[in-house]
């Protein structure tokens, strides 16, 4: 026999864990964190240049650039490195987005002296070899054709294309007969032009000797120069509702992203708008789940999601759903947003949903990696501290009538982005209830 | 603790005992944040389940969120989140697992709940019919609306292994889905879900004394049953070299895996394994790295380990060592194979050098590390870890004997495991003819 469900006390206050920031004069900065309780440090040396910052026409330089950091530095070649990297227990990667490029590294906890001073090597004297630029292009082929593959990523191609016409944000397809424009001048010249220090946060969380740590980061970047500021690349997003299919005969599952632009984290709304995002789609017991999964099976995995940029950011439903039920299921997610425009939440639902925002920001407090992509959040999006130290409150202070009044201003289902692929002969018609052009 | 001059970071607080019915209870405190993570472990697979109930495991791992005596469904989803956590289930070749991290304060509910799971589920033909879908979409998803989505796992499994535990496609055949019955759920339930066959841990910012007096409270009164006999996994010494090929409609590129039979886990033969997996495939010092991508420019990386849905930690054996890639139409694998046999052959025949062999280990203590600091459910790679050795060596506790066992294994012994485990007829290859053009979609 079952027993009485528990009645549970009051959650303690959220523990965020203490940041040291500190700066040099050329203006490169740092934040240390100790957390966590695994022998480990997390390395992570943010610059502020990405994707964005590419030439028109010359997509995927950036990555070129990045498989190229690889090749070792100017004062040891790629193996002699790479050695290096895996005698601290680490490996060099780089993360990329539009506006951020990420060298980072988890090494030994005894290590994180010397994981600094490699990342600084990598970042300030890259070596390009010469020898190596045909292998690269290569890849870059390579690695495009395994992603044209892919539905997911046609799908997010096709939606940012929609999304911001003519802007860097809607360029995620290359052109690959460019690739064979991309040479170790122009990779050396790319990233000597985005990066120096004032474009530079080094971040180190998890276990290791601060002080160590701190003289190995003034050894490492106190002469490097400061470079140029990082440029500003403001998009103009479509407004419209707009319908775009690729088309992958004989798919079983339709691969949909519908969205539209939101304000971004610096708003006012941004909480807002998270938390109503957790409410709507964006977690597992969230009002589209449980209907295109819960009680329709249409799809094993949706996901609401509020993507941000500096001065930009969307909100969007993915879903990859079974091919007959494309518009069914594009029906349901509009028929969702639409009730919460129409009809606030009642508060219970919405106190779940916020005790979720709180605890899940509790959870991301408590390990060396949730604690560095906060960390790198804030510094993208120009926030400090007194953010985080107030999201709880934040959280806390929104309403159902707010939760309504920003599905309403800011979700409105007739000027959505809509992009699929699958099946054109399958899906076409079930996409005329739309009412629009399919392009 | 000390072994060989070497300081040894991982030192786990373990805590382990057994209710009156057969439930194994480990606890571990962790007062780093204050969280918890609340991990229930049952004894059952992908390579468990029976014959003619393919994916049926798997299956039922979704019916245990569709409601149980006092939850509704997916009320448990609700629970953990509106108490401000995450949760998920997973289903791997020897475990069914469902695990929660959660705010300090939640730890009475979150036992609570897992304790009604075990229970039992109680569901209804419609939540039957709707997780089917579900479940249906996941392998859309996953496998047949996927480019390589079967490669190198399933395809590998049914290639590599013989015993149909282990070749079989554990998301299972659509036909074997639709059979399944509610009688058949009560049936899988009652044989494989005894308090007897699982295995609670709990990891985090808790009193060791009040987290057993509430697992006592919620879980002992469960009823007994007996655990189910264990089925032969093993499989016979492979003595020929295997090949195996794939056409996929979805590719457009060629990829090549080289699976070999691993040695038995907790062997001393396993963890030099585990140093040749750094040594030969982990991360771009490692040779296989320098030969194929760096050297030969065959791939832009070459990827694998030991064990497709986990690491070599957290499953039985028989398990296979992989290596896979992809790689370009103009290049034949046969040519790839003779340089990935370069360098087998080398570890064959020639013994590592000390600072390679010391590189190799601190990268294995390095990922270990690494897999029980994950962000998303804080403590639950712990959980993973402790769950893993309490079920297949029958001491939570002997996580804490990992790195010595890694730093005993000397040279000698990482040159005879490459001569015995890495044979050209111990191992299997797999290709994959590409279906679809170069860059057919835009």
């Amino acid at each position: 026999m079952s027993h009485p469900r528990p009645v549970l006390g009051a959650p303690a206050a959220a523990r965020i864990p203490q940041r040291h920031d500190q700066r040099l004069p050329n203006g490169m900065r740092t934040t240390f964190v100790h957390a966590g309780a695994v022998p480990m440090a997390s390395v992570r040396l943010v610059l502020r240049t990405g994707s964005a910052d590419v030439p028109a026409g010359r997509a995927w330089l950036d990555r070129f650039v990045h498989d190229y950091l690889r090749e070792g530095t100017e004062q040891r070649d790629a193996v002699t490195f790479a050695d290096a990297m895996a005698a601290l227990g680490g490996r060099l990667s780089v993360d990329a987005d539009e506006h951020t490029t990420v060298l980072r590294t988890d090494v030994l906890a005894e290590h994180a002296p010397e994981a600094i001073a490699l990342l600084a090597e990598v970042a300030r004297h890259p070596r390009f070899p010469e020898s190596e630029t045909e292998r690269l292009r290569a890849d870059l082929h390579r690695g495009l054709d395994l992603a044209l593959a892919q539905p997911q990523y046609v799908t997010f191609a096709a939606f940012r294309a929609a999304l911001y016409p003519g802007h860097p944000y809607g360029r995620v397809i290359p052109d690959p007969s460019a690739f064979d424009g991309f040479d170790a001048p122009g990779a050396r010249a790319f990233w000597a032009s985005q990066t120096g220090a004032q474009r530079a946060l080094l971040l180190v969380g998890g276990m290791f000797d601060e002080d160590a740590a701190a003289q190995a980061w003034r050894a490492g970047f106190d002469d490097w120069a400061p470079g140029s500021p990082p440029a500003e690349h403001r998009p103009a997003p479509a407004q419209v509702r707009s319908v775009h299919v690729v088309d992958r005969p004989g798919a079983e599952q339709s691969t949909v992203y519908i969205g539209r632009t939101v304000p971004d984290p610096a708003h006012p709304d941004y909480v807002a708008l998270e938390v109503t995002n957790l409410l709507l789609g964006g977690s597992f017991h969230s009002r589209i789940t449980m209907n295109i999964r819960e009680a329709k099976g249409y799809t094993y995995s949706p996901h609401g999601v509020v993507s941000s940029r500096p001065h930009d950011a969307y909100w969007v439903e993915i879903a990859d759903v079974t091919t007959a039920v494309t518009g069914a299921a594009l029906g349901e997610v509009c028929a969702e947003v639409e009730r919460l425009r129409g009809e606030a939440p009642d508060g219970e639902e919405l106190l779940g949903i916020q005790n979720y925002a709180c605890g899940a920001f509790l959870l991301r407090q408590a390990t060396p990696g949730g604690i560095l992509d906060h960390l790198e959040f804030l510094d993208l999006h120009g926030l400090d501290d007194r953010y985080s130290a107030a999201y709880v409150d934040r959280v806390r202070a929104v309403t159902p009538a707010e939760v309504r009044r920003i599905a309403g201003q800011y979700l409105g289902t007739d000027a959505m982005t809509i992009a699929i692929a699958g099946d054109r002969v399958a899906i076409d018609s079930q996409l005329a209830a739309f009412g629009l052009p399919i392009t | 603790m000390t072994v060989g001059g070497q300081t040894f970071g991982l030192q786990f607080p373990v805590r382990r005992h057994r209710l009156a019915n057969g439930l194994r209870v480990v606890l571990s405190p962790d007062r780093s944040a204050p969280t918890i993570c609340v991990a229930v472990y049952y004894h059952v697979g992908m390579r468990i389940e029976p014959p003619g109930r393919t994916g049926f495991a798997h299956l039922f791992e979704h019916l245990m969120f569709q409601g149980s005596e006092s939850m509704a469904k997916m009320e448990i989803a609700r629970l953990v989140q509106e108490n401000g956590g995450n949760l998920n289930g997973s289903t791997r070749y020897d475990y069914t697992n469902y695990f929660e991290a959660l705010p300090a304060h939640t730890l009475d509910l979150a036992l609570w709940m897992e304790a009604d799971r075990m229970r039992g589920p109680v569901i209804t033909q419609a939540e039957l019919d709707n997780q089917r879908d579900v479940v249906k979409n996941e392998i859309r998803v996953n496998v047949l609306n996927r480019p390589y989505g079967s490669f190198p796992w399933i395809d590998m499994q049914a290639a590599a292994f013989t015993n149909w535990h282990n070749s079989h496609n554990g998301y299972g055949d659509m036909a074997d889905l639709d059979a399944a019955s509610l009688e058949d759920v009560q049936a899988f339930f009652r044989t494989y879900y005894s308090p007897a066959n699982a295995v609670l841990v709990v990891v985090g910012d808790f009193e060791e004394t009040g987290a057993l007096d509430l697992a006592r409270r919620y879980f002992e009164d469960i009823p007994a049953a007996p655990p189910p006999a264990a089925p032969d996994i093993t499989e016979p010494r492979q003595e020929e070299e295997r090949r195996a090929s794939h056409l996929d409609m979805l590719a457009n590129r060629p990829a090549l895996a080289v699976s070999y039979h691993t040695p038995e886990r907790g062997s001393r033969e396993f963890y030099a394994l585990g140093l040749l997996d750094q040594v030969l495939l982990q991360g771009e010092d490692s040779l296989l790295h320098q030969e194929l991508v760096s050297r030969r420019g065959f791939a832009g990386g070459v990827d694998g380990g030991i064990n497709f849905l986990g690491h070599m930690h957290n499953a039985q054996t028989p398990l296979l060592w992989t290596a896979e890639l992809f790689h370009d139409a103009t290049v034949s694998a046969e040519a790839i194979l003779e340089a990935f046999d370069a360098v087998i052959e080398r570890v064959r025949t020639e013994p590592l050098s000390s600072a390679v062999l010391d590189r190799a280990l601190v990268k294995a203590r390095a990922a270990i590390y690494g897999t029980v600091n994950d962000t998303y459910y804080p403590g639950f790679g712990r959980a993973d870890l402790l769950a893993s050795f309490e079920l297949f060596e029958g001491d939570a506790a002997q996580v804490n004997t990992i790195e010595p066992r890694f730093a005993a294994i000397a040279p000698d012994l990482v040159m005879e495991t490459a001569r015995e485990f890495l044979r050209t007829s111990n191992r299997t290859v797999l290709t994959v003819q590409p279906g679809a053009e170069q860059g057919a979609v835009e």
